[in-house]
């Protein structure tokens, strides 16, 4: 199978990662009608697949599970959780030939072999679903040309998509439509009817296409939202245990304090996250956040030449062939870490205290988050679909770091955004090998406005201000963030 | 003489704009044992939590512990809701979570609570074994804590504090959703654990209360009073009993005849059963009580009809006319139902205002609304001058006293006027004065119309308009019965 972006035309492959438009709520006016009484098969009952097809069956749709026949006889649990939920649950044999729409939502890297057993199940006409376009794009797999190929991803982890939807509300999500497969033309309108029915057009969707959500999802995991907050978790223990400060403390402090850092993030942007900061502080962080993104851009740069040339995925599923050599030795490592071993201390830390004595993680994510958006930016993907792939998903990788710490963090995402994430932080920790030698315990560890009477320069903080207020991932972050009415407070402290 | 065992001189305590205890002064001595009643929002919770130390009261309390006592030097307080965590340390529940059954456990066992418990403050299980049996306990103790209904995680919190048996112990309102026979196994309790040599502080407005209950105070303007009885609490102010709003006068038009009609159904999570082979039919119009033991089901019956229940789908229940799962979203379902649940009250959304809360009614959504129309606005504005909710428009429903809350949860629950009313313990946390203003005000609503489910431990807290009963017991139907006016402050074993 050949990589389908590297198949297109410049100008195609431009058209395609340009797509990213923030639907209207009018567009959804005809709710689930466009799936109502048709047959709903989802292959895979994990976090996804079951809360989806909780949703989706509680919006007055027929929906049922089609497992493999091992997973069925063994009971395992994703047929407990089907059966348990009183869904009816059957082989692809006997599930999939029924169905008007097969939804897979089984890890990316079963993708092939599920695509394989079940195509040729299908009926004439019917619709495949995805949750993310890597085997389409990618892998560049093959659909056959009667099927019509839709995805709808939304941007939260299951237990969330379910949590929301029985609130009354959804969480944000994108939606997409293959151009290579919509031969009747319904792609949209059951994209649509499926985002309704998961409760996901309340929150606010991105109408995307398989190439954009593929190449800005790569992008960002690997960079600010799983790579970034990895390497500057490391470096900033590291410093801190290296520096005297009791290790007890700088665990729990990294640990929880990107969780907390980020919480300011989601509700007000950079600028929301760094008004957290007093003045003087503010100053310090903006400067450090600055010299960041100058060291690190080449390395974001690489990142996303590798992803749009297909570079990357090339090496990855090398390491797939290879039974996963290479990610299996970085998860080890990731265990080895001081960081990981050292139990959160037993001490309080005000929530403020987070911003005051975490004042580097403030600057690294600052650096993350803008670096991210504007490389993508740069590569011919749209703010819109650069904003979800940067600053909204970031306060929910920090919620699963706040939860189990890197390690973990590491096993709960995908094995995709896994491998990046370790191949970002073994390049970017020697690249910032200079800048740590600098650091001291005022910006990681300790209050920095300690012995400092708050004065600042007005001419410097105004500019400080309007070059954070004006960045285009704070205006276009604005206008999203109003429309997700009722975002809420995860925090585990 | 001996030290008083509290001792508190000038204890002043104040949130912006309010005074909440006012140069208070109380000495408990020895043998002393008090129950705190009055008027809610008059500063008991916040008196008890500074004894206890958890709000500071700047050196305004001294504590004297017996040191020849063999029981713990240390104060606990029993909270009056307590919320626990999951295994990853957050607190992001909503409230049909329970009904859920998943492979993963999201939250600890009862019983690795109890052990976790047992572990950090050594103490020995044999201790408490019959304790649980005698509370009816045992059955839960391999469910998991989000599984728990209202009555049981009292049950939880009350096993755990009076497990560790500290000098001094507080307890902000022990009875809250327990039902009979759980209130007299936690009487007898608390007088054995004073023999003992325990000192109780009971907060409640309550009249059943152990034997060793000798003295009684309420807070007043800041100030603690001691009285003679619970007779001389103070109470809220009487109600002015305002017209119902003209937009709850409009008889809710239906065109099926049954609101609920379910045959022969079994709840399962894994082994447990949590529904046995039950059948109940709910006419419209009808006015049902549902009664049973903490645990007998009353919850998950509920939700079969609310549409929280994921395996409501597959068994022969109709709702509204219409066979579950023929293409009627839960929407569709809430659309028809008014709702208001112990449970919802607890996970609802910590932000909301009071306006906000009653706007979600709309929307059946927790906390969460669209542009609301003219119209609706209107029926929110009267609903919140009908319960004189106005002048809190815009406070956090959470800063208020717990009867104001249970009111605005009340106004969205009727804010949309809808056909059917289902009220889960509406009155739980009430003081009787509040509840039989709320009572009142649901039998004036029922006269236009509507199907009512009531849930209720307390006879003496019942609207008057009930007609119906079905009581479960362990999860089966015990009883379906017409009550007539006879039997209506029937003395019941079962409640």
């Amino acid at each position: 199978m050949a990589n389908y972006f590297n198949t297109l035309p410049l100008r195609e492959q431009l058209n395609q990662l340009g797509v990213a438009e923030f639907m209207d709520s009018s567009e959804f006016a005809d709710g689930v009608n466009a799936l109502k009484g048709k047959k709903i098969v989802i292959v895979g009952a994990g976090a996804q697949g079951l809360n989806q097809g909780l949703n989706l069956r509680d919006s007055g749709l027929d929906v049922s599970y089609a497992l493999r026949k091992e997973a069925i006889e063994q009971k395992r649990d994703s047929w407990k959780n089907a059966t348990d939920n009183n869904f009816t649950v059957g082989t692809y044999d006997e599930l999939i030939p029924t169905a008007d729409l097969v939804i897979n939502l089984t890890p990316d890297k079963q993708h092939t072999a599920v695509i394989n057993a079940v195509m040729p199940l299908m009926k004439q006409g019917a619709t495949l679903s995805y949750s993310h376009g890597f085997n389409i794009v990618e892998e560049g797999m093959q659909i056959r040309k009667d099927i019509t190929v839709i995805m709808v991803a939304p941007k939260c982890p299951g237990s969330e998509v379910r949590a929301e939807y029985l609130r009354g509300f959804g969480v944000p999500t994108l939606i997409a439509v293959h151009p290579e497969n919509d031969p009747q033309g319904k792609g949209w309108a059951e994209a649509k009817a499926y985002c309704v029915g998961t409760g996901g057009h309340r929150a606010g969707v991105l109408k995307s296409s398989f190439v954009a959500e593929v190449k800005s999802d790569l992008m960002g995991e690997q960079t600010i939202l799983c790579g970034l907050l990895q390497t500057g978790s490391i470096l900033s223990f590291d410093k801190m245990v290296e520096k005297g400060i009791d290790a007890g403390y700088a665990s729990k402090l990294v640990q929880y304090g990107v969780e907390v850092i980020t919480e300011a993030l989601k509700h007000g942007g950079v600028s929301g996250m760094l008004d957290r900061l007093s003045n003087p502080a503010k100053i310090k962080a903006f400067e450090l956040s600055e010299e960041l993104k100058d060291i690190m851009r080449p390395l974001f740069q690489k990142h996303q030449d590798d992803i749009m040339s297909g570079e990357f995925s090339r090496t990855m599923m090398e390491d797939w062939a290879n039974g996963d050599a290479n990610l299996l030795k970085w998860r080890a490592e990731t265990g080895e870490t001081a960081f990981e071993k050292t139990p959160a201390g037993d001490v309080k830390i005000s929530e403020q205290e987070y911003f005051d004595n975490y004042l580097l993680m403030v600057a690294f994510v600052r650096a993350g988050v803008e670096l991210a958006f504007e490389t993508m930016v740069e590569a011919g993907i749209k703010p819109e679909s650069a904003y979800y792939e940067s600053l909204h998903e970031t306060p929910l990788i920090a919620n699963t770091i706040a939860r189990r710490k890197l390690f973990e963090m590491n096993r709960v995402i995908s094995d995709t955004a896994e491998y990046g994430c370790y191949l970002f932080d073994q390049a970017c920790k020697p690249l910032l090998a200079d800048f740590m030698k600098k650091v001291d315990t005022d910006i990681v560890g300790k209050n920095y406005n300690e012995g400092k009477d708050g004065s600042v320069d007005n001419v410097k903080l105004v500019q400080v201000n309007e070059i954070l207020r004006n960045h285009p991932v704070e205006i276009v972050g604005r206008k999203l963030r109003k429309a997700m009415t009722a975002m809420k407070t995860i925090k585990t402290v | 003489m001996t030290e008083p065992v509290v001792h508190i001189a000038n204890l002043t305590i104040q949130y912006p704009n309010n005074v909440v205890l006012n140069s208070l002064s109380w000495s408990i001595q020895q043998g002393e044992n008090y129950v705190i009643g009055g008027t809610s929002g008059s500063g008991k919770t916040t008196l008890a939590k500074a004894i206890a130390g958890l709000i500071p009261a700047d050196n305004a309390i001294k504590l004297n512990f017996d040191a020849s006592k063999s029981l713990p030097a240390k104060v606990v307080y029993i909270s009056n809701w307590y919320q626990f965590t999951n295994l990853e340390g957050d607190r992001n529940f909503y409230y049909q979570q329970r009904y859920n059954h998943h492979q993963g456990h999201d939250t600890l066992t009862v019983k690795a609570e109890l052990e976790h418990f047992a572990k950090k403050e050594n103490l020995d299980f044999s201790a408490i074994r019959q304790r649980i049996q005698d509370f009816g306990f045992e059955d839960v103790q391999s469910s998991q804590l989000i599984e728990l209904s209202s009555g049981e995680h009292k049950k939880l919190q009350l096993v755990r504090g009076l497990w560790t048996k500290p000098q001094l112990l507080i307890i902000d309102e022990p009875y809250t959703g327990l039902d009979k026979n759980a209130r007299a196994v936690l009487n007898t309790w608390l007088d054995e654990l004073v023999q003992e040599g325990v000192q109780l502080i009971l907060i409640t407005n309550d009249t059943l209360l152990p034997n060793f209950i000798n003295r009684f105070a309420h807070v007043v303007n800041g100030q603690i009073e001691i009285v003679n009885s619970p007779a001389a609490f103070a109470k809220d102010k009487k109600r002015q009993k305002k017209e119902l709003p003209a937009f709850l006068h409009e008889i809710p038009q239906t065109n099926y005849e049954t609101v609920a009609e379910m045959n022969n159904i079994f709840i399962r999570y894994g082994e447990k059963v949590v529904l046995k082979d039950v059948s109940w039919k709910v006419n419209v119009g009808e006015k049902w009580l549902l009664q049973g033991p903490n645990g007998s089901g009353k919850s998950t019956l509920l939700s079969l009809i609310n549409g929280d229940h994921p395996q409501a789908y597959g068994h022969d229940l109709s709702l509204f006319g219409n066979k579950r799962g023929s293409g009627e979203s839960i929407w569709d379902i809430k659309q028809k139902i008014g709702i208001i649940s112990p449970e919802m009250h607890w996970y609802f959304d910590q932000n909301a205002t009071v306006w906000h809360t009653i706007a979600s009614g709309f929307y059946d959504s927790i906390g969460w609304f669209i542009d609301v129309k003219y119209q609706e606005q209107k029926q929110i504005e009267e609903l919140m001058e009908f319960f004189d909710l106005t002048e809190y428009k815009n406070q956090n429903l959470q800063t208020l006293p717990l009867g104001k809350q249970r009111l605005a949860m009340l106004a969205r629950t009727i804010v949309k006027n809808p056909p059917l009313l289902v009220l889960d313990e509406p009155c739980q946390g009430l003081d009787n004065d509040q509840a039989k203003y709320f009572n009142d005000v649901v039998d004036e609503l029922a006269q236009y119309g509507k199907t009512l489910i009531y849930v209720g431990h307390y006879e003496t807290q019942l609207p008057s308009c009930i007609e119906h009963r079905i009581v479960l017991e362990k999860g089966e139907v015990k009883a379906i019965e017409n009550i007539t006016v006879k039997n209506k402050h029937l003395e019941s074993a079962i409640v």
